[in-house]
Formats: structure tokens, C-alpha cells, sequence
């Protein structure tokens, strides 16, 4: 299982003021909002952990099929991290899901995963042949077989990845 | 308030976060705010901050959960405003 979302920091500034009040308080619990404002830019921290919700809410909605809007049951823990690399874990109902996010420049990519050891394992697969189910959720088809794959697209950004298979 | 009333007044509110334009003229009560509408996920709280400060009322976060379309939406305002 596989999920990912990518953000455009240049298309958030158009599309949304993360400095409204009461935005973050309907996005965020508070052990988040801490890691946001303690963090050397704030900005970068709502995106990332927002990329996070966004990669792992993807797999849980393939897992439960359940959709909602479900922010603040996305909860975040964040583990190592450095300017370019964020890991860390986004539990929700039960459910527990490894994130990698990869800052760069005004990309933030964030993949997620159900086994830790699958966060290593992801390709950007190119000229990929994309079918999706009745209930929406994208596939590459591969000599007939169908792996999952996920696809997010922001601003000027455009992410497809799936897990390797060997 | 009317339901009539209120999808105006929530046509109104969503109107800058659509990414769907023909959607957006035919949006009614089935219209799904991400699917349909193609509102980015990022602004649905913008869509609810908009709908407290507009209709004076409070949406909790159960509410919240639900609010992805147009009929939730009005089920959750009509409740509040009568």
C-alpha cells in the first residue's frame, strides 16, 4: 500500500493564508501546532506535516474505503529531520503509516507507506500505463497485472509512485 | 433558514476555491466539493471557516468530517440557523 501528495509552496501562497485564525486549530492537534511554531519557518512545517495527513490519508482511504475530512484523526509524530528529508509516522484510528517527505526548493513530496521498509522502495515509474477502480483509486497495469500506484498533482507538480516490485 | 436560501449564500462561499467552472454553475445539492467542485482538500476548512463566519454558527470537528458535499453541508447550516 502506497500513498503520496506533493505541494507546491508558490501555489499555497495563492490558494491559502495558513495564518487565518482558526485555521490551524481545525487542522492541527496541539502536539502540531508546537512542532509548527517551533520550527525555524513555520510556513514549510504546515505544508510538510499537512503533505503527511494528505500521503497517509490516501492509504487508510484504500484500506477502510471509508472518506471523510478527517484532519485532526491524522496524527503526526515526526522522527529524524534535516533541511531536505523529514521522516516520520501518522497514526489514525488504529492505523499506522510510515512517511518520507523530500524538500526541494518549493517542492514537498511526501510518501507514505504501511511497512517502514517499503519507504525505500518507491519508483516514479514513467510512461505508466494508469487505470483506475470503480471507486477511483489508480493502478498501473503491468502485462495485466494491476499494482497500485499513487498520483498527486499541485501547482507545477506532478508525482506518480509506486512500490517496486521485485 | 430555507434550504434555497442557504445554497445562495454557500454558492457565494465557495466560489473562490473552485477549480471546476461548469461544475460550479451547475453545482446543486449533490455536488461534491472535491470531486465535482475540484476544491483543493487544503481550502475544505477555508469552506467551513467561511460557512461559521458567514452564517454565525459553529462547526465542530464530527461535522467537519462530514462536510464534503453540498447536501451535508446545508443539512449541518439548516440544523444551526433555525
Amino acid at each position: 500500500m502506497i500513498g503520496n501528495d506533493v505541494i507546491d509552496l508558490e501555489a499555497t501562497r495563492v490558494q491559502s493564508n495558513w495564518k487565518r485564525p482558526g485555521l490551524l486549530e481545525k487542522l492541527f492537534t496541539q502536539e502540531e501546532r508546537e512542532v509548527i511554531n517551533s520550527h525555524n519557518s513555520p510556513e514549510i512545517m504546515v505544508w510538510v506535516l499537512w503533505s503527511m495527513k494528505e500521503a497517509a490519508y490516501k492509504i487508510y482511504n484504500r484500506q477502510t474505503k471509508l472518506r471523510s475530512f478527517i484532519p485532526l484523526q491524522l496524527i503526526c509524530t515526526i522522527d529524524v529531520s534535516c533541511s531536505t528529508v523529514i521522516r516520520g509516522v501518522v497514526k489514525c484510528n488504529g492505523f499506522i503509516y510510515a512517511t518520507k517527505t523530500v524538500l526541494d526548493g518549493n517542492l514537498i513530496h511526501t510518501i507514505a507507506t504501511v511497512n517502514i521498509i517499503d519507504i525505500e522502495k518507491i519508483e516514479e515509474p514513467e510512461n505508466s500505463n494508469v487505470i483506475k477502480d470503480t471507486s477511483g483509486i489508480p493502478y498501473q497495469l503491468i502485462e495485466n497485472e494491476m499494482y497500485p500506484v499513487s498520483i498527486s498533482h499541485h501547482g507545477r507538480f506532478y508525482k506518480i509512485v509506486s512500490l517496486k516490485y521485485c | 433558514m430555507k434550504r434555497e436560501e442557504i445554497i445562495e449564500k454557500l454558492k457565494t462561499i465557495v466560489k473562490p476555491y473552485v477549480n471546476n467552472q461548469e461544475a460550479y454553475e451547475n453545482m446543486n445539492e449533490s455536488s461534491d466539493f472535491i470531486k465535482d467542485l475540484g476544491v483543493n482538500s487544503a481550502n475544505l476548512v477555508d469552506i467551513v471557516l467561511d460557512v461559521e463566519e458567514q452564517f454565525n454558527i459553529v462547526i465542530d470537528n464530527p461535522e467537519m468530517e462530514r462536510m464534503l458535499d453540498v447536501k451535508t453541508a446545508i443539512d449541518i447550516i439548516e440544523v444551526k440557523t433555525e
